[in-house]
C-alpha cells in the first residue's frame, strides 16, 4: 500500500501544532512576512495528494495517453486479416464455435444462424515485419514501425457501459477507481499546475457509461479524471468572472489568503495550509490553462500534421491537446472518441471515423517522438471490445458486425515497447485467442509495471479488503516490457 | 459381474448404500480413516471447509457434513469415487480443482479414491473445532455499562461525557473549553439543519442570557423543516440516490418523491426501526399506504441498465447483489459484498448465506426478459403531481361526460329504433370517434419506482463463483449463523426488515449511533462505519457505542433524542482549536479532548452561500431543480440531455434538490466530493483541491451568490464599516477582528477605486442583480468584497 510520505506528514502536521499555538496572537502584518509559515503551506504543495510519489521500481514511463475508441472498433477491418474468414464469407457458422458463447443482442442472433462474413477491406503489409493494416488506417500503416499491435485480447461483458468500465476499472460494476486514478494515487503527477488525469471527448456523443469511466471509486476523489472541454476554457470555472479583471483577482486572492493564513496562526489546522496551496495552484491553473490551449505557437506543419483546424472541437484537437499535456507533465490522458459501434453498416460510417482517427493519431505518435517525449510515453489506440467475425444484417443490403468480446486487437506506442511488432494472435476466424488470451487484467497489470508499478502492491484498502486494478488477476505482458 | 448378476444384486447393493450413508463401515475402514484419511483432511481440507469457514458452503469435519455437502451439492456420494465431488475435485478434471494450492500426490488421490469406495468409514472423535470468529466483539449483545466515574464532574453535562472524560482522565489530558457562543451557534445549526444561522438568529441568541439558552436553540432547529433536509441528505448517500437511472442510456427517473418521504419522516421523528421496516418491506405491511410504497424507492435507487441487446437478468441480479451489499453496509455494518463470489475471507459470512440473504429481495417483481422492454421501470406505481392530478381530472370528467352522452345517444336510438344499423348512423360514428380521439390523448402521469414482489417466486440458488449463469444448490431465505436468527414466517423482506432492527440484532443499533456519532464529530466511535466486522477498527469508546445503541432503543428509535443527547454533551461543545498537548499524546483526536473543524458538505457548500446571499429559496421538497450549470458540463453523456436552467425561485434551491444525472452529475457537487451514487456510500471524504478553489472563486452560481450578497449589503446597512461586519458576520458567523476589518477595508478600497475608474467592468461584474443599483462601482466592489468573504476558509469549514 502507497501511503502518502509519513515523515513528510509528521512534519507538517508537528510544524502546524506548534507554530499554530505560537502565532496566535502575532499580528497580521509581521505573519505574512513570516517566511516559515509561508514556506509551511509551500510543504504543504509538496506534500499534496497529487505531489510525484516514489514507484515501487524504476519506471519505464512516465505518462499514458489512452485513445479510447468508444462503441468497439472493428478488429476484422483494421488489423486483424483473415484469409479464412474470406474464403467461407456467407457460409454458416459452425455450431463448434458458437456452442457456449453468448452475445450481445441474443435475439437477433437466435433467430437466425449468423453467417461468416469476410471482410470487404484490402490488408496489406506494412513496416520491417510486415504487420497488416487494411485500407481504412493508411497514416497509421505508416508508422507500423513505431507500434505494437496486440492482437488476441478478450474481455468479460458484451454490453458497452459495461465493456468500458471493465476496460477502464478492472470491472464491469459502476463504482470502482479507474485506471487513471489508480495511477495518480500511485505515483502522483509531475504537474503541479494541471490535473494528474485528464479527460479529453470527441465524436458525436459521449462515451457510455459516462463519469463512471474516469470515477475515483473508493479512492480520495482528488484522484478523478477530471473532464476538459474542447471548445473555450479546457477546465471549468477557470476564467475570472466577467468584469473581474486580473489585477481584481489577483487582489482577491491575494486577500484570501492573508486572511486564511491568519485563521491558520489561529486554529493550527494544517487543512488550511493546504487549502493555501490550493489556491495557489488554482492562481497558477488560470494562467497554465489558456497557455495549453494556445496552439498559436504550434507549427502550421505541425497543425496540419494533425489535422488540426482551428476553433473546431475534433480528435485532432484532442490529440494535439494530449501531446501538449503530456510536455506539461500530466500524468494521464484519456481521449474518447465515440461512434465505432457498426451493427448495421460497415462500409460508409465506417469510413467516415476512421477518416476522422487516423491521422490524428498517426500524427500523435510522430510528434511526441520529435518533442522527445514518445520514450517516456505509452500510447494506448483500442475499444471497449471487437466485432464478431459473424455479419449482422440489419438494413436492407447493408452488413455489419455484433459486440464481440473473446478477441479483438488494440495497438500501443511508445514507452520503449517492442516497436514494430505483433504480440498475441487470432484463430483463422479471427474469433478466438489462438493461444493463451491477452486479458484487460494483464494489459492493466503492464501498464502499471511501465510505470513502476507492480500491480499486486497497489491497493487501497476499503471495507475491510485490500483492493487492486487488476482484482485477484493480471499478469505482467513480458513479451512487452522485454 | 454379468449385467444379470448386477440386477440381482441390487437391491442389496442399495441396502448396503443405504446402510452406509446411516453409519460408518467396519472397523478396519475406521483404521483405514484414522491412519491415511484424518491426517490428509486435516492437512488438506480442513483449512477452509470447517465449519466455521465453511468455504462454498461445505463443511468436511463430519461424514454428515460431507453427505450434506455446499454450494454444489454433496461432496461425496458412498461407493461412488467416481460421482464424487471430492475425487471430481482432486483429480482436477472439472472446473473444480481442489487443493487450490496444487494438486494431491497420486497416492493420495488414490487413498481418497478407496476411502470413498469403502463407503466413507468414520471415526467419532471431531475432527475441528468450532467456528471461530463469532466471539468478535460486535457480534455480541449490545451490553449497557452504566457511565463510568470521573473526577471532574462539574464538566459532565450528559451520559456521554462520563464515557469521554473517564478516557481522557486516564491518559491525563483535560477536555478543551467549550467553545464561544458564535461558533457552537453555527456548529450545530450546521450540523442539524445544513444553514449557518441568520443575523437576526445569531442576535437573539447572543441576547439569550437564560441558562438554558443553547438547549432551547437545539429544540429549535430540532423542529426546523430543514432538519429533516440536513440529516435526509445523509440517509441518501446510503441509498445511492440520484435521478436518473445510471449505467449506458441513464435516462431521467422520478425518484424525489422518495427523497421527499425521507424527509418528512425524519422531520417528525418517525422511529428508526419504522423507518428502516418501511423502506425494506413498507409493501409487505397490511394494507400499506401510498407512504409506505413511496419509501420502499430505498432499494430502487440501484443503477439500471437498459443498454440495448443486454441480458436482462444479468443486471436485475446485479441489482439484487447490491441490494444485499447495502444491507450490510448500511445496518450490519459488515461488507456482506464480499461474500457474493466465494465465502468471506476474514467474517463469518458464507457465500450461501449471502444468497440466503439474496433470496428475501429475489423475488421484486422487476423485469428479465427482453420482451418486457416496455415495462423496463417495472415495478412501479402512479403518483401524480398537483399539474398532473388536475390535467387527469379533467381529462376523466370530458370522458365521462363523452360516455354519457355517447349512452344517451344510443338509447335514443333505440327508442327510435334506429338499432338495426347503428355502425351507419353518422352521429354515432362522429361520438365513438372522439370518444377513442380522447382516450388516447390520456394525459401521461409521473410513476415512482418502489417495490414490489411478483406472483410466481423465483427460484433461489448460489451463484457459484458470483456468476448467476452457474447455478449451484438451491437456498431459503435466511440470515448468518454468527447472529441471531431471522424468524422467517414466509421467508419476506418484511421478516428481513423485523430482523434488522429486532432488539436481539447487535449491529443495527450500533451502526446507526456509531454513523450519527461520525456526523458530529468527523469520525466515528468505530473509523471503518461499514466495516465492524473482524478487519475493521475496534471502537475507540466500546462501552460508549453500546451505551448509546442500547439507549437509541431504549427511547423507542427516537433520532432527534439520540442527536439531541448528543449535541448538547460538554464534549460536543468544546473548542476544535488545535492543541499541542493532545497532540502528542492523541495525533489522530481519537480520544476527542477537542472537537473537530470540518469543510461543509458538497450541498451544504452551496446552502451556506445561497443562506449568506439572501438568495434562498427555502421550500421544502418537489421535483428535482436546475440551478445554473457550468457550459459544457453536460456534454460527456452518451444521450443528449438537457439542462432546463431555472430562472425563477428554483434557481436558489439547497444543494440537495439539484437534479442528479449519475453519468453527470453536477460540477459543483462532485468537486466539492458528493458520491456518485453507483454504490452506498457510508463516509464522504473530505478534499481541498485547486478545482474547489476555481469554482468558488469562480463559477457564474458563486459570482450570483456574490451578487446577491452585495445587494443584501447595501440594503441592510447604511454605512460601510456596519456592512463589512455583516459580510462577515453572514458568511463566517463571527464578527471579524480589527485585524480582519482593516485588511477587508482597504481591499473594498482599492475595489471601488478601480471600479471607478473603468465603470465598464463594474456593470459586468454587477450582472443581472445589480443592473438596477444605483451606484454601479459600488455595487460591483461589495460583490468583490463578497466574493472574498465567501471564498475564506472560515466560511467553508464548520468549527
Amino acid at each position: 500500500m502507497l501511503e502518502e510520505n509519513p515523515l513528510k506528514r509528521e512534519t507538517r502536521r508537528h510544524f502546524f501544532s506548534r507554530c499554530g499555538m505560537g502565532l496566535g496572537r502575532v499580528a497580521l502584518a509581521s505573519l505574512l512576512t513570516d517566511g516559515a509559515l509561508w514556506s509551511a503551506s509551500q510543504t504543504a504543495v509538496a506534500a499534496g495528494p497529487l505531489a510525484p510519489k516514489p514507484p515501487h521500481f524504476p519506471p519505464r514511463i512516465d505518462h499514458v495517453i489512452y485513445l479510447f475508441m468508444a462503441g468497439g472498433p472493428s478488429h476484422l477491418e483494421l488489423f486483424d486479416y483473415k484469409p479464412k474468414l474470406q474464403e467461407l464469407d456467407a457460409q454458416p457458422t459452425p455450431d463448434s464455435v458458437l456452442k457456449g458463447k453468448r452475445f450481445a443482442f441474443m435475439d437477433t442472433f437466435s433467430k437466425e444462424k449468423p453467417k461468416l462474413l469476410g471482410t470487404r477491406r484490402k490488408f496489406q503489409r506494412y513496416g520491417k515485419n510486415g504487420l497488416y493494416f487494411s485500407e481504412l488506417l493508411p497514416h497509421t500503416a505508416s508508422i507500423a514501425d513505431e507500434l505494437t499491435v496486440i492482437h488476441g485480447v478478450n474481455t468479460e461483458n458484451f454490453n458497452h457501459g459495461p465493456a468500458k468500465c471493465f476496460a477502464n476499472t478492472g470491472s464491469f460494476r459502476f463504482g470502482r477507481p479507474s485506471m487513471g486514478a489508480w495511477i495518480t494515487y500511485g505515483v502522483g503527477s509531475p504537474s503541479q499546475e494541471l490535473p494528474g488525469f485528464v479527460v479529453l471527448q470527441s465524436g458525436p456523443r459521449g462515451p457510455r457509461g459516462g463519469a463512471a469511466l474516469w470515477a475515483s471509486g473508493f479512492l480520495p476523489t482528488v484522484y478523478q479524471g477530471v473532464p476538459f472541454r474542447s471548445t473555450g476554457d479546457p477546465i471549468l470555472d477557470l476564467s475570472r468572472p466577467q468584469g473581474v479583471t486580473e489585477r481584481a483577482q489577483k487582489q482577491t486572492l491575494e486577500t484570501i489568503r492573508e486572511l486564511n493564513l491568519a485563521r491558520l496562526a489561529e486554529t493550527g489546522d494544517s487543512e488550511i495550509a493546504t487549502r493555501i496551496a490550493a489556491y495557489e495552484m488554482a492562481y497558477r491553473m488560470q494562467t497554465s490553462g489558456p497557455e495549453l490551449i494556445d496552439f498559436s505557437k504550434e507549427s502550421r506543419e505541425t497543425l496540419e500534421m494533425y489535422g488540426v483546424e482551428a476553433g473546431q472541437a475534433s480528435f485532432a484537437n484532442n490529440c494535439l491537446l494530449a501531446a501538449r499535456l503530456v510536455e506539461r507533465g500530466v500524468r494521464f490522458v484519456q481521449l474518447y472518441h465515440t461512434d465505432w459501434d457498426h451493427h448495421a453498416d460497415l462500409s460508409q460510417p465506417l469510413d467516415d471515423v476512421c477518416r476522422e482517427v487516423d491521422r490524428p493519431s498517426m500524427a500523435l505518435v510522430k510528434d511526441l517522438k520529435r518533442r522527445g517525449l514518445l520514450d517516456r510515453t505509452l500510447v494506448i489506440w483500442g475499444g471497449e471490445f471487437g466485432r464478431t467475425p459473424m455479419g449482422e444484417a440489419r438494413e436492407e443490403g447493408k452488413i455489419g458486425r455484433n459486440h464481440h468480446i473473446d478477441s479483438f486487437s488494440l495497438w500501443m506506442a511508445g514507452g520503449g515497447l517492442p516497436a514494430g511488432q505483433a504480440i498475441g494472435a487470432s484463430d483463422e476466424l479471427g474469433f478466438s485467442p489462438l493461444d493463451r488470451p491477452i486479458e484487460t487484467h494483464d494489459l492493466h497489470a503492464t501498464i502499471l509495471h511501465l510505470l513502476g508499478l507492480d500491480h499486486t502492491k497497489l491497493t487501497f484498502r476499503f471495507q475491510g479488503r485490500d483492493f487492486r486494478l487488476t482484482d485477484i488477476k493480471g499478469h505482467v505482458l513480458r513479451e512487452l516490457t522485454g | 459381474m454379468r449385467a444379470s448378476t448386477l440386477r440381482n444384486f441390487l437391491p442389496l447393493l442399495l441396502l448396503a448404500a443405504a446402510a452406509a450413508w446411516a453409519q460408518p463401515a467396519d472397523p478396519g475402514g475406521v483404521a483405514f480413516f484414522e491412519s491415511t484419511i484424518r491426517p490428509l483432511l486435516r492437512a488438506q481440507c480442513l483449512g477452509c471447509h470447517n465449519p466455521g469457514n465453511r468455504s462454498s458452503g461445505l463443511a468436511m469435519d463430519s461424514r454428515e457434513a460431507l453427505l450434506e455437502g455446499g454450494n454444489r451439492g454433496a461432496g461425496a456420494i458412498p461407493g461412488q469415487p467416481e460421482d464424487s465431488l471430492l475425487i471430481q475435485a482432486v483429480l482436477r478434471s472439472g472446473d473444480l480443482k481442489m487443493p487450490p494450492a496444487g494438486p494431491l500426490k497420486p497416492e493420495q488421490v488414490e487413498a481418497l479414491k478407496k476411502w470413498v469406495g469403502m463407503g466413507l468409514p468414520w471415526s467419532a472423535a471431531p475432527l475441528a473445532k468450532k467456528k471461530p470468529g463469532t466471539t468478535h466483539w460486535a457480534f455480541q449483545p449490545v451490553k449497557r455499562d452504566a457511565p463510568p466515574a470521573v473526577a471532574n464532574a462539574a464538566w459532565v453535562r450528559t451520559p456521554i461525557d462520563r464515557f469521554i472524560l473517564a478516557r481522557l482522565e486516564k491518559e491525563r489530558l483535560p477536555p478543551s473549553p467549550e467553545a464561544d457562543r458564535l461558533t457552537l451557534l453555527r456548529r450545530v445549526s450546521l450540523d442539524l439543519t445544513g444553514l449557518p444561522p441568520a443575523p437576526e438568529e445569531i442576535a437573539a441568541f447572543l441576547a439569550d442570557s437564560r441558562p438554558d439558552a443553547y438547549e432551547r436553540l437545539v429544540e429549535r432547529l430540532l423542529t426546523s423543516p430543514h432538519y429533516g433536509e440536513r440529516w435526509g441528505r445523509h440517509w441518501l448517500d446510503l441509498a445511492r440516490y440520484a435521478d436518473s437511472d445510471g449505467y449506458t442510456i441513464d435516462s431521467p427517473r422520478t425518484m424525489w418523491r422518495y427523497r421527499d418521504w425521507v424527509i418528512r419522516a425524519i422531520n417528525r421523528d418517525m422511529p428508526f426501526d419504522q423507518f428502516v421496516i418501511e423502506q425494506i418491506a413498507g409493501d409487505l405491511l397490511p394494507n400499506p399506504t401510498e407512504e409506505q410504497l413511496i419509501a420502499t424507492g430505498f432499494h430502487r435507487n440501484t443503477p439500471s441498465n437498459f443498454e440495448g441487446g443486454i441480458d436482462w437478468e444479468q443486471y436485475r441480479v446485479e441489482a439484487v447483489a447490491d441490494r444485499v451489499a447495502t444491507t450490510g453496509a448500511v445496518f450490519l455494518g459488515l461488507t456482506v459484498g464480499c461474500a457474493r463470489c466465494h465465502d468471506h475471507k476474514y467474517d463469518p459470512i458464507t457465500q450461501k448465506e449471502f444468497y440466503q440473504m439474496f433470496a428475501f429481495y429475489n423475488q421484486a417483481d422487476e423485469i428479465d426478459h427482453e420482451d418486457d422492454r416496455p415495462d423496463y421501470w417495472r415495478p412501479t406505481m402512479e403518483i401524480p403531481t398537483p399539474e398532473e392530478a388536475v390535467r387527469r381530472e379533467a381529462f376523466r370528467a370530458q370522458f365521462r361526460a363523452l360516455s354519457r352522452e355517447l349512452v344517451q345517444y344510443v338509447r335514443a336510438l333505440a327508442r327510435r329504433g334506429d338499432l338495426a344499423e347503428p355502425g351507419k348512423d353518422p352521429g354515432l360514428q362522429e361520438r365513438v370517434k372522439n370518444l377513442r380521439a380522447l382516450r388516447r390523448s390520456e394525459p401521461k402521469v409521473t410513476v415512482a419506482l418502489v417495490m414490489r414482489d411478483r406472483a410466481t417466486p423465483r427460484e433461489n440458488y448460489i451463484h457459484l463463483g458470483g456468476d448467476f449463469l452457474r447455478k449451484g444448490i438451491a437456498v431459503k431465505p435466511g440470515g448468518f449463523a454468527v447472529l441471531p436468527p431471522i424468524e422467517t414466517g414466509g421467508g419476506t423482506r418484511l421478516d428481513l426488515a423485523r430482523w434488522l432492527v429486532s432488539p436481539t440484532n447487535p449491529l443495527t443499533p450500533r451502526v446507526t449511533v456509531n454513523r450519527w456519532w461520525q456526523h458530529f464529530f468527523g469520525k466515528g466511535l468505530v473509523e471503518t462505519e461499514n466495516d465492524f466486522g473482524v478487519m475493521g477498527a475496534a471502537p475507540t469508546h466500546p462501552e460508549l457505542l453500546d451505551w448509546l445503541a442500547g439507549e437509541l432503543v431504549a427511547r423507542r428509535w427516537s433520532m432527534k433524542e439520540i442527536h439531541r443527547l448528543i449535541v448538547t454533551s460538554a464534549v460536543y461543545r468544546q473548542s476544535s482549536k488545535v492543541r499541542d498537548d493532545a497532540a502528542e499524546v492523541d495525533p489522530y483526536n481519537k480520544l476527542l479532548a477537542r472537537q473537530t473543524r470540518l469543510r461543509l458538505d458538497a450541498e451544504i457548500v452551496r446552502d451556506a452561500a445561497l443562506a449568506a446571499s439572501g438568495l434562498l429559496t427555502p421550500a421544502v421538497g418537489g421535483p428535482s431543480v436546475y440551478p445554473p450549470i457550468p457550459e459544457g458540463a453536460m456534454s460527456v453523456t452518451q444521450v443528449k440531455r438537457e439542462w432546463p436552467t431555472a430562472t425563477g425561485a428554483d434557481r436558489y434551491r439547497r444543494g440537495l434538490y439539484t437534479f442528479f444525472w449519475r453519468s453527470a452529475p453536477h460540477p459543483g457537487l462532485i468537486v466539492f466530493d458528493a458520491p456518485d451514487a453507483t454504490q452506498s456510500c457510508t463516509r464522504r471524504v473530505r478534499s481541498n483541491t485547486p478545482l474547489q478553489a476555481l469554482t468558488l472563486l469562480n463559477d457564474e452560481a458563486f459570482v450570483e451568490f456574490a451578487q446577491g450578497l452585495a445587494a443584501r449589503l447595501l440594503r441592510e446597512e447604511s454605512d460601510d464599516g456596519a456592512r463589512l461586519r455583516r459580510a462577515f458576520l453572514l458568511a463566517a458567523g463571527r464578527p471579524p477582528s480589527s485585524v480582519e476589518q482593516e485588511r477587508l477595508q482597504s481591499f473594498l478600497a482599492a475595489q471601488l477605486d478601480a471600479f471607478q475608474t473603468e465603470p465598464g467592468t463594474a456593470a459586468e461584474l454587477a450582472g443581472q442583480l445589480g443592473a438596477d443599483a444605483r451606484d454601479l462601482p459600488r455595487f460591483a466592489a461589495w460583490t468583490q468584497l463578497a466574493r472574498v468573504v465567501l471564498n475564506l476558509d472560515d466560511f467553508l469549514t464548520r468549527e
